[in-house]
């Protein structure tokens, strides 16, 4: 039972990852592959600004708009001009796969290959039906509820929210109903760029110690529970990501804990040879 | 010291040997066919593990059993090393359902990539396999019983033995290139929907090719392993399939020269750099900064020169030994189109058709039953039911949306049917893939453009016609005394149709430049060259200079009268009353009516559905 | 039909528009008028450019030479959200909809440039035109038929009160009955009310029977226009549908 809290808390980051992870291929049309390393980075962020005193809650923010700054250069500076020279997809890919490799390991180079701790108590046990989580991971548990639930009521009920799926299902016809989709697509950006952030920061929180290269796998997880869910869908995301976490948590209880992840490559695997796009979505979507 | 002057020298010796032969298979997959295989590395990790567990002995024996690991065969050099290529290969072949061609490339890479991680994982965990990540040590170097392998001499031996065979896998890809296998491969990276069109095998060509890569990867694999005498999962994480990607790239994709001169930039280059740098910042900053520097290099080159330093080279196909290449600066322009009206006329197209052969029998030689095609509940197509009869140049007109495409897509095998039967000279081929169906003789042309961009006019024509000798993988690999005849004929074949449609000036241009009309012209060429025994074109005149597409006709007219079919899609009604009879009319999904213009103009529901509203 | 759903139309005019992509041109030296409360019809053989020029006037394809105004204003490679906001609405042919929203969703991404309380209203008005999307609006655009999905699309467009209205053949795939319909009701009313709706139709007959002046288009020009009755008498103008005629003659052939 242990497992299934470990797995709540592993499956709620992953969920926050995840989801801005698929807002950022449904809007661009590109598998952002150095998603990881903006993760690792905002964490790192958080743990500079955490080291000269601050509160772990308050650093948690400047993580926040770490992520979602370099998200828009991002896409602004490397993926839409890449893009817009028509080249094959495969090459956007790779050079995704390039941003990976400066922003992790440059960030290596800054701050050097040791592991560091954010400056934090753990906070009380608390024993819930079976399931023995620490105070800090309720809260992470929480924030990341409220954030999931924002990003739902974000999509499905404001003007944003619409905008941002017209685009990615129709972009030339939301132009044509007046949506500044070069906007749209930045805030998408920004916004799936912040949850990169958070999903970074407490995912450096949940692990205890970490470094520079500790989110480079991250990115097989995410694609698991993007692919299991259906890329491009938000919904999906959410429960590609719960199955995903669950999954590899309650198995690592039945096999060695260094296999954990198996079961997610396993599922990547098998949706791509059988289901590419996903439980949710359609041939079409493709 | 002189002699540790010649160690550095060997080491760099086997150091660039293995980089060159691991870019030089990288290369093959992904810049000649097109497979972006971003799991690379594990198959020369498999080469590495399996050399060096044959070569060693039982792992319960070897220095009192500290190393976990299976079979331990302890088998006499150069066995180890060809069980690496065997097992290089071999390991391909359950990756070939990811690279099918359903799934989108970057997709497919990406499975490939997690592939890679995965494999990584079990290797480094599951210890009695390949123990763990500790690895595999004191691998025994080849022929060590007879020499001494810490001597200059057998070091220096190794080296250069290890450049003979990247020697010989440059030729021997090379060899493979250069045939018609290799024009069939580079089209399938080119347009793989169009080269499935044209009969290429495309599932085949990608598992010969990432078997041979597999091959390739594993023999690098092996010398590394024989030479560095040890192995982990540390050496061949995915970042490593990445130097090697951005080896192939910055040297140049899909040149075997580009290849190797990547890999003497990248992995090599970077690795001897570093050695020389005095040290400076905390131990982990220079490797770190590599990668920061390899990282930039691939932004870098794939924005400025993303055909690398070396890039494909344009390819001079020629009947006649030493002709001048011909290659005017293409403006994709249609007004500088000189088209010699005059020579298609005196064309003989049927005697270079191969249309002698045919029984000219009026019989039904393409009939569909019910055939049905719905996407996400929208029905598009809705039980049509078809006669095509042998010999007539049948027309198929509806407006936009009636499922014309749709209907020839399924016919050619190019969508897969929802429901319903279609059945060729009698057969039932409802399930018979494409690529068979063209080899069949059911050959379909596009509406959009469809040339391969990266190959010469000349390659585009001369790769649409069948049963090449030179067309296989086996067939390449005999080489061009094997081919080459044949090679030579057809190349003549595809030059006097460009000189009868006048295009013999573009010969040598990349058909990716040529403007709109233009490339028309050569999908038609292409498709009359793939020897069709029923011929379905999409809007073939779309862009075609009326004069000219009267003449096409008048052409396909007498082809029919030959024993060709054709089916043809058509807006240009005065196209479908010169030439088609019968034509089938299709709205809505459904088969409205059927047969001659004359007859359609007369049937008011016809004319008011769809005519003139 | 609620006058709320209709706006004083504006003159849009096209003045020797070359348009097309990659630099190349689809249609060339188009001159164009459309006027309030007139329904202009544009029509032609398949392959002459009908959907270029409609997709050129509302910015989704590149305008090479001349100029498109609406009332004085030049519009001529505007972005398409920019003209939108000038009031033209647009109909695409296909792709008219956003599948994965529902149809109520549609509607309010139809009405993105109004402000948040005009919404609700400016709904019920499109729902009174079309009664049929009412017991629909949870329901995934994806899954309408090709009738439902018309009408949605031309529901989205409505929301805007568009003073210019630019459809893309609108009776593609619709029953004969439900086109008629669509062009006679809705459509022909839509210009009555004053606004100006400029329409590229297959169905050339039926689009004569609502227009007020028609303009034939071959091999990217305009090779012959007029008041329909005078066109429906002319013999060129059915030769130009059935192949030859005018229409085949192109300029290059002399």
């Amino acid at each position: 039972m242990s497992s299934f809290g470990f797995g709540l808390i592993t499956a709620a980051v992953l969920a926050i990852a995840t989801v801005g992870f698929t807002m950022q291929f449904a809007v661009t049309n590109v598998l952002n592959l150095a998603y990881g390393s903006v993760m690792i980075n905002s964490a790192f962020v958080t743990y500079w600004v955490n080291r000269h005193g601050t509160s772990i809650w308050i650093s948690l923010f400047a993580g926040v708009f770490c992520g979602a700054a370099v998200s828009w250069c991002l896409n602004k500076f490397i993926y839409t001009p890449f893009q817009r020279r028509n080249l094959v997809p495969i090459t956007v890919v790779i050079v995704s796969l390039g941003v990976d490799l400066v922003g992790t390991f440059g960030l290596q180079a800054i701050v050097g290959g040791s592991f560091v701790t954010f400056n934090m108590s753990q906070g009380h046990e608390f024993h819930i039906v079976g399931m023995i989580l620490s105070e800090v991971q309720l809260i992470i548990f929480a924030i990341c509820a409220v954030v999931l639930i924002s990003i739902h009521w974000l999509l499905k009920y404001t003007r944003m929210g619409k905008a941002m799926r017209a685009t990615s299902a129709n972009p030339n016809l939301a132009r044509n109903s007046g949506v500044k989709t070069r906007y749209i697509i930045s805030m998408t950006w920004i916004i799936s760029g912040a949850l990169c952030g958070l999903a970074g920061t407490v995912f450096a929180m949940n692990s205890g110690v970490f470094e520079a290269t500790s989110a480079q796998l991250y990115i097989v997880l995410l694609l698991a529970a993007m692919f299991l869910g259906g890329p491009g869908e938000p919904y999906g995301a959410m429960l590609g990501a719960l199955t995903i976490g669950l999954a590899t948590e309650i198995s690592a209880a039945y096999i060695t804990a260094d296999y954990k992840q198996v079961i997610a490559f396993v599922v990547l695997l098998g949706m791509l040879a059988f289901r590419p796009y996903g439980l949710f979505g359609s041939e079409k979507t493709l | 010291m002189p002699s540790s002057i010649g160690f550095y020298l060997t080491t760099v010796l086997v150091y660039g040997a293995v980089d060159a032969l691991a870019c030089l298979g990288l290369n093959m997959e992904f810049g000649v066919a097109g497979i972006s295989n971003f799991g690379f590395i594990i198959f020369q990790a498999a080469g590495a593990y399996t050399a060096a567990i044959l070569s060693m002995s039982p792992s319960a024996t070897t220095n009192g059993g500290f190393q976990q690991y299976v079979l331990g065969w302890n088998l006499p050099f150069p066995l180890p090393w060809i069980g690496a290529i065997i097992v290089g290969g071999l390991l391909a072949l359950p990756f070939v359902f990811l690279v099918g061609k359903r799934l989108r490339g970057d997709f497919a890479a990406v499975g490939l990539l997690v592939s890679a991680v995965l494999l990584n994982l079990l290797a480094k965990n599951y210890i009695p396999f390949l123990n763990g990540s500790a690895g595999i040590s004191l691998v025994p170097a080849p022929l060590q019983n007879f020499f001494n392998p810490q001597g200059l001499g057998y070091q220096l031996a190794y080296g250069l033995f290890a450049t003979l065979l990247a020697v010989l896998v440059y030729y021997l890809l090379r060899r493979v290139t250069e045939s018609p296998y290799g024009r069939s491969l580079r089209a399938m990276r080119d347009n793989d929907i169009v080269a499935d069109s044209l009969g290429k095998n495309l599932r085949g060509q990608r598992t010969s090719i990432l078997v041979l890569g597999g091959m390739i990867a594993g023999l690098s694999g092996a010398v590394l392993v024989g030479f560095i005498s040890l192995w982990a999962p540390g050496a061949w994480g995915y970042a490593e399939t990445i130097v090697l990607f951005a080896a192939v790239i910055i040297g140049g994709a899909g040149n075997h020269k580009g290849a190797v001169l990547g890999a003497l930039l990248v992995p090599l280059g970077f690795e001897e750099i570093t050695r020389f740098l005095p040290p400076f910042g905390s131990p982990s900053l220079v490797p770190a900064l590599e990668w920061v520097a390899i990282g930039l290099l691939i932004i870098l080159f794939l924005w400025f020169r993303p055909n690398g330093v070396i890039p494909e080279k344009r390819r001079i196909l020629s009947s006649v030994v030493g002709r001048t290449p011909t290659a005017p600066i293409a403006t994709g322009d249609d007004s500088d189109d000189p088209i010699n009206i005059g020579s298609v006329d005196d064309f003989n197209f049927e005697g270079l058709l191969k249309t002698s052969n045919v029984v000219n029998d009026g019989r039904a030689i393409l009939t569909t039953e019910g055939l049905t095609k719905s996407f996400n509940g929208v029905t598009v197509v809705s039980d049509v039911s078809i006669s095509v009869e042998q010999g007539r140049l049948t027309g198929m007109i509806g407006p936009n949306g009636a499922g014309k495409s749709t209907t020839l897509a399924m016919l050619a095998g190019t969508l897969p049917t929802t429901s319903g039967k279609i059945f060729y000279e009698g057969n039932d081929i409802t399930n018979v893939p494409s690529y068979k169906r063209a080899q069949m003789g059911l050959v379909r042309t596009f509406q959009l453009a469809s040339e391969f961009k990266k190959l010469t006019v000349l390659e585009n024509l001369v790769c649409a016609i069948p049963k090449q000798s030179g067309d296989s993988f086996w067939g390449s690999i005999r080489g061009r005394r094997y081919w080459g005849t044949q090679d030579k004929a057809n190349i003549e074949r595809a030059e006097e149709i460009l000189e009868g449609f006048g295009l013999s000036q573009y010969a040598d241009a990349y058909a990716g430049s040529l403007s709109g009309g233009q490339r028309r012209l050569v999908e038609i060429m292409r498709a009359l060259l793939a020897e069709p025994t029923i011929l379905l074109l999409d809007e073939p005149m779309a862009g075609v200079h009326p004069n000219l597409a009267r003449k096409i006709g008048n052409h396909l007219t007498k082809l029919c009268e030959s024993g060709m079919t054709i089916v043809m899609i058509e807006h240009e009604l005065s196209i479908m009353d010169e030439f088609c009879d019968p034509v089938i009319v299709l709205a809505e999904g459904k088969v409205l009516a059927q047969g001659t213009m004359a007859e359609l103009r007369a049937n008011s529901e016809v004319v008011e559905a769809y005519l003139v509203g | 039909m609620s006058v709320e759903l209709s706006k004083q139309g504006l003159v849009l005019t096209t003045t020797a528009l070359s348009a097309g992509y990659d630099g190349r041109a689809i249609v060339s030296d188009i001159t164009v008028e459309a006027l309030p409360g007139k329904v202009v019809s544009v029509v032609g053989p398949n392959g002459s450019g009908k959907s270029t020029l409609l997709k050129a006037l509302v910015g989704v394809v590149r305008v090479l030479e001349g100029h498109v105004k609406i009332a004085e204003q030049d519009i001529t490679n505007l972005a398409p959200e920019e003209i939108a906001k000038l009031g033209v609405g647009y109909v695409p042919q296909i792709d008219d909809v956003f599948p994965p929203l529902s149809v109520k969703e549609n509607l309010e991404i139809g009405g993105y440039l109004l402000s948040r309380h005009e919404i609700p209203d400016r709904i019920d008005a499109v729902l009174t035109f079309f009664p049929r999307l009412k017991g629909m609006m949870s329901r995934k655009a994806g899954k309408l038929s090709g009738g439902e999905r018309k009408m949605l699309a031309m529901g989205r467009v409505l929301m805007l009160s568009p003073s210019v209205l630019v459809l893309d053949e609108p009776t593609a795939n619709l029953a004969p009955m439900v086109a008629t319909q669509l062009l006679e009701e809705f459509v022909r009313g839509f210009a009555d009310h004053g606004s100006t709706v400029l329409l590229v139709e297959q169905r050339a007959k039926a689009a004569l029977r609502i227009s007020d002046w028609t303009y034939v288009l071959g091999g990217g020009r305009v090779v012959l226009q007029g008041a329909p009755k005078d066109l429906e008498g002319n013999p060129d103008f059915v030769e130009s549908f059935l192949g030859g005629g005018a229409a085949a003659r192109k300029p290059h052939d002399d």
